[in-house]
């Protein structure tokens, strides 16, 4: 029945063991680490020795400042500066601090301190004066926000059982940061598809001048590092082609054939030879326009390469900010290597490139193709956390140099006179120059703000990173599955952004959505999917293809038969004849599958065939990061295929075995349920229930008071959420335990009847059972963690402490305190004469009711509004010593409900200053029983209200005496057709009689093969009526109610919107005359403000 | 772990004093090393640093004494 290997059954054994002896070898929930995995991955390819980091300071170049005061004929000494070297250390304590033992700060750490776990950020500077040689120079510049088991964090590579010892949850994820103590991700966000011409109709586009069309072909170019240039081709409506790059956030428009004929040394019949295969050739429509793109620039007068290098170096020398001894043609060169088509570095591939998309700029306009959907997830990929990290940290590293350069500039406009030999010369430079970059990045993730010169190519600039949540598991691991279509597309009135296209299927889950507006702008990968986080190998790519027949434009130019291309990774690698490109598609499938001729597993084969009017034809390759993709079943060889967004809508991919098509169908799914997510996955038999119920269900669980981790005890969140009785469910996928969500339960299995009993029913509410409330079903606890005290003060800037905890005068009291405690306080006057006695102390009496002799709470005292929590008062200045002593203050607790004071945390401080105590957390306990007003949801998109406790005495109950432990009325069904929810109950009542787990995995059962047969069929053997309704009896007159009663087993969860939280009522105040219910303040305002127009 | 724990401490009799003082002689108060366990004393004003190890955070130790709850 199901295919992968993970059990249905509870597993108690292994799963208690697994509790008791965390493993000492690697994770028992592989599943769980891959999820998210692309985030911390795509972390260690940026850090790693020789990683994106390094890619980056290459690119970054040699800057260079001279010292001379005439800057046009005698320049002065040369001062070169490259980046020799970035690194990001593992998070340590500071070299200050003298009495810690251990070095390594771990992340448990930091999240009870409320510091960021960061590690230091160190450039090694190479100068060079002249022609001399480079020398090295360390700088450390801050420490920069550290991710969570990546390659820099001290958590790397431990084992379950060694992350429990570092006060980890057992099976700790990572893939995060922690920021002031709070846990930060970068949000995974939907990019356009890199190094491919898209082909797009943009109204705006024909507003960007005189004679522009709607007309563009778009090219995301991605750099080895990572970092992008976006390239735009505009047609004007006159035939010409205009290039457009924006450079530090400015636009810049050049006729393309002036990039044309400074790429390459080249004239104008080859270009036309170039851009018209021979057939082209009789298209009147292209060749005019050819000739006229070819004609208008001879108005320009540049004809050779050198010459046309050098006008544009001329141009952008100043844009490009350049060193003053670079020649034009050099800036020329400059600008090809910084804007034009980065991803690649050969000239004569970006001419050929640049051609391309000339041809297919062209075919669009003309209309033998179509335009490219960006919101289609065939054009799009994922940018990744670590990699925006990456970025991030290059573009600050580059501003560090510039701001070398320009301090150097301004000292000497200002007349000084500098040395670059004199050492003293060039730390005074230094000196001057802002070496904290980690501040930056730290306010970069803990705002998600991007302050970019550049804007990195990105359409947003806030919005980058968001808590991860634990509310409860649930939430907790969908951040990390969660990808944004970016919070530009939010403002957009249109709802062609939110669309469910077909083209992600298996990519992103079509149930796992909020509803709302970030409706289909959020969505989530569905768990098989996968993201590529390195480059895979494609060096024998080419001499595979030129075995195939395909011909090589390094060795021949456009021959006139071929027609169609093949890119790889925006490189045109080969040209061939339509019919053969389907043969070389074909063929590298079958290789990579096979793993034979060097063809990576991962490699995207796009095969885009001829036709009228669709997409541009031609053979993509993919090999590059970044890319979604999943697992298939290749039938040919019966082995598992890798394919991707681009290459799946011309492939034939069957859902079931059953659906295969011989001779068309290619792959078929490895399951059915690859489409949905972790969260989607988990609905029971989803596949029984209307649509929106299950996407209502996927923001239900992540609402839920269930169990965000088993490591609560060293976490200070400042509000947590515990089910007290979780359990695990008896209805479930294998996928359930495969990623061991046994640890973190969401749930209570309840006896649920569906009956009208009590009248308290109405609209959705539901009926507790007293007694199963007392029994302690859905009992949970909120944490609520308080910080006191002064550290955030001192960081502002004050010098000394001012404040201190504890009695100022603490041995007085302590030698005074059992004694007042004892004093008579019968009489009123005996009362005030003790209260004397304790003001005379300086304390009130019931301040020692809650705190202790040093100033701090008891822990397990129970407080209430407005008791005393901790005493505090301020330090005597030395300067008036003798004179009063100073008062003791409190801080107290606020908080409408009654809580318990649950830990007491001491912060110190890193450094060796020596200073006292100034911060502690308080965590508070509240237990929070289920109350009347509280919400339960089944797992099927269910909600209600808890609307009476019933006496157990007046339940109804069956004729084996069971009572149920919620009721909820009929009428809950009809309208929203969760018909998974009695198939849950029907099943869940059939495995808690045998004692089994079920499986709810969707997609199983058929027309032939029924849910309700297959359970109905276990509930008969188990003695009990075949459809799961039994007789039952009204527990208030013991009369046999007249309908049987669907009863089963409901796996529930409590919401935790709780009334608790939320009610507001008064019986004063203002009310509206319309409606008669209060006016809220700023209600009240407005309507005044109405009154007045 | 169990040599650690000490016995209960019923609250002296008739004695109305309901907080957890320090043992009389000492005048400092302990508190628990979030990294080795290690009970540590800390007077007041003194920083807070584990004496063993250095750490930087402590946790205040549950009172022997008798916390009194009240009826509701
Ligand atoms: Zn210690």
């Amino acid at each position: 029945m199901v295919s992968s290997t993970p059990s249905i059954s509870f597993d108690t054994l292994k799963r208690e063991n697994l509790f008791r002896n965390p493993p000492k070898d690697k994770s028992a929930f592989p599943a769980l680490l891959a999820a998210v995995q692309p985030h911390i991955d795509s972390f260690n390819a940026v850090t790693v020795e020789g990683g994106l980091l390094d890619l980056a300071r290459q690119d970054i170049g040699v800057k260079s400042v001279f010292n001379g005061k005439n800057q046009n004929e005698n320049l002065g000494d040369k001062l070169s500066l490259r980046v020799d070297k970035i690194y990001i250390g593992k998070p340590r304590i500071s070299d200050r601090d003298k009495t810690s033992l251990r070095r390594e700060i771990y992340p448990a750490e930091c999240r009870e301190r409320h510091i960021t776990y960061r590690g230091r950020l160190t450039v090694k500077i190479g100068l060079r004066i002249n022609n001399g040689s480079w020398i090295s120079q360390d700088r450390e510049i801050g420490n920069i926000p550290v991710m969570v088991r990546s390659n820099r964090c001290n958590l790397e590579n431990l084992s379950p059982y060694d992350l429990v010892e570092h006060k980890e949850e057992s099976e700790e994820l990572g893939g995060y940061f922690v920021v002031n103590g709070i846990e930060k991700i970068i949000r995974l966000l939907i990019v356009a598809r890199r190094n491919y011409p898209m082909a797009i109709l943009r109204s705006s586009f024909a507003g960007r001048g005189k004679s522009y069309t709607q007309f563009g072909v778009q090219i995301r170019s991605v750099r080895p590092d990572q970092t992008s240039q976006t390239n735009v081709l505009h047609y004007l409506s006159d035939g010409n082609v205009t290039f457009r790059f924006s450079w530090r956030k400015q636009e810049f428009l050049v006729p393309v054939m002036m990039v044309l004929k400074a790429l390459v040394e080249t004239n104008d019949r080859e270009i036309f030879d170039r851009l018209l295969a021979v057939k082209d050739r009789e298209n009147s429509f292209l060749t005019d326009r050819v000739e006229l793109l070819l004609r208008t620039y001879k108005g320009y007068q540049l004809y050779t390469k050198k010459e046309t290098l050098q006008h544009l170096g001329e141009r952008f020398r100043i844009v490009m900010g350049v060193a003053l001894d670079m020649t034009d043609m050099e800036v020329g060169r400059e600008f090809l290597r910084k804007v034009v088509l980065v991803h690649l570095e050969d000239p004569k591939d970006k001419f050929r490139l640049m051609l391309f998309m000339i041809r297919k700029l062209y075919a669009l306009v003309e209309g033998s193709c179509t335009q490219d959907n960006p919101d289609a997830i065939q054009h799009q990929e994922i940018l990744l956390g670590g990699f925006l990290y990456g970025m991030i940290i290059k573009e600050r590293v580059e501003e560090y140099l510039d701001q070398i350069i320009k301090e150097v500039r301004r000292e000497v406009m200002r007349g000084m006179l500098i040395d670059f030999n004199n050492k003293e010369h060039r730390t005074k430079i230094f000196g001057k120059v802002n070496e904290n970059l980690g501040s930056s990045l730290e306010y970069f993730m803990s705002t998600g703000n991007l302050s970019s010169p550049s804007g990195l190519d990105l359409q947003q600039v806030s919005g980058f990173t968001v808590v991860a949540e634990k509310i409860n598991f649930y939430r907790f691991i969908s951040h990390f599955r969660m990808v944004h279509r970016g919070s530009f597309f939010a403002q957009l009135k249109t709802t062609t952004v939110r669309k469910l296209l077909p083209e992600s299927w298996g990519f992103l889950c079509p149930v796992h959505t909020p509803d709302g507006s970030p409706c289909g702008l959020l969505n989530h990968l569905t768990h098989k999917c996968r993201i590529t986080t390195a480059i895979s190998d494609t060096s024998s790519i080419r001499k595979t293809l030129v075995s195939l027949g395909v011909t090589s434009p390094a060795t021949a130019s456009l021959p006139s038969s071929a027609t169609t291309c093949i890119q790889l990774d925006g490189c045109i690698i080969g040209w061939c004849s339509l019919k053969l490109a389907r043969v070389v598609s074909d063929t590298l499938r079958y290789w990579k599958v096979e793993g034979t001729h060097g063809v990576p597993l991962d490699l995207e084969i796009g095969y885009v065939p001829e036709s009228k009017g669709g997409q541009f034809p031609g053979v993509y390759l993919f090999s590059q990061q970044a890319r979604m993709i999943r697992p298939v079943k290749y039938l040919p060889l019966d082995k598992e295929d890798q394919i991707g967004p681009f290459e799946q809508p011309y492939m034939s991919v069957a859902v079931t075995p059953s659906e295969i098509s011989p001779g068309e169908s290619t792959h078929v799914e490895f399951d059915p349920t690859n489409i949905l997510s972790i969260l989607a996955n988990m609905t029971p038999f989803s596949d029984f229930n209307q649509s929106p119920r299950n996407m209502y269900q996927c923001q239900m669980s992540k609402q839920t008071m269930g169990t965000p981790g088993t490591a609560l005890r060293y976490r200070s969140d400042n509000k947590m959420y515990r089910l007290q009785t979780g359990q695990t469910p008896v209805v479930r996928s294998p996928l359930y335990s495969e990623y061991g969500l046994d640890n973190f339960p969401n749930g209570t299995n309840a006896i649920v009847a569906v009956i009208s009993y009590t009248g308290y029913d109405m609209d959705d509410a539901m009926i507790l059972n007293k007694s199963a409330h007392e029994r302690g079903f859905s009992h949970g606890t909120i944490y609520k963690t308080e910080k006191l005290g002064w550290a955030d003060e001192k960081r502002r800037g004050g010098t000394d402490s001012k404040n201190l905890f504890g009695f100022v005068n603490t041995e007085d009291i302590e030698a005074q305190i059992d004694d007042i405690h004892e004093m008579d306080d019968s009489t009123d006057e005996a009362k005030i004469f003790k209260q004397r006695a304790y003001e005379k102390l300086g304390i009130k009496e019931e301040w020692l009711k809650t705190v202790d002799i040093d100033g701090l709470p008891k822990i397990g005292q129970l407080v209430r509004d407005g008791d005393a929590v901790a005493v505090y008062h301020e330090v005597p200045k030395e300067s008036d010593a003798g004179s009063t002593r100073p008062r003791n203050k409190v801080f107290i607790y606020k908080g409408s409900e009654e809580a318990y004071i649950e830990e007491v945390r001491l912060l110190g401080t890193e450094g060796g200053d020596n200073k006292p105590m100034q911060q502690i957390t308080i965590k508070y306990r509240v237990p929070r029983s289920p109350n009347i007003g509280d919400k339960f949801s089944s797992r099927h998109g269910q909600k209600g209200v808890c609307s009476q406790k019933w006496p157990a005495i007046d339940m109804p109950f069956t004729e084996s005496g069971m009572q149920p432990d919620i009721i909820i009325n009929p009428h809950a069904f009809p309208s929203r057709m969760t018909i998974g929810m009695f198939v849950e109950s029907l099943a869940g009542k059939a495995g808690a009689l045998h004692g089994i787990a079920q499986d709810s995995t969707p997609f199983r059962f058929d027309e032939e093969n029924t849910a309700a047969d297959y359970f109905g069929h276990q509930l008969k053997v188990a003695g009990y009526n075949y459809h799961g309704n039994e007789p039952m009896y009204s527990g208030i007159t013991g009369e046999e109610l007249h309908a049987d009663i669907y009863i089963g087993v409901v796996y529930y969860q409590r919401l935790r919107h709780m009334v608790n939280d939320k009610y507001q009522v008064r019986t004063t105040g203002k009310i509206s005359d319309l409606t008669h219910q209060p006016i809220k303040a700023r209600d009240s305002v407005t309507l005044r403000y109405f009154a007045i127009l | 772990m169990s040599d650690q724990r000490e016995a209960y401490q019923p609250p002296n009799s008739g004695s109305g004093r309901s907080y957890a003082g320090p043992s009389a002689a000492s005048g400092t108060m302990h508190y628990l090393c979030a990294e080795c366990g290690v009970k540590v004393g800390i007077n007041k004003g003194e920083p807070i640093r584990c004496k063993e190890c250095g750490h930087r955070i402590l946790y205040k130790q549950r009172t022997k004494r008798m916390v009194q709850f009240e009826a509701r």
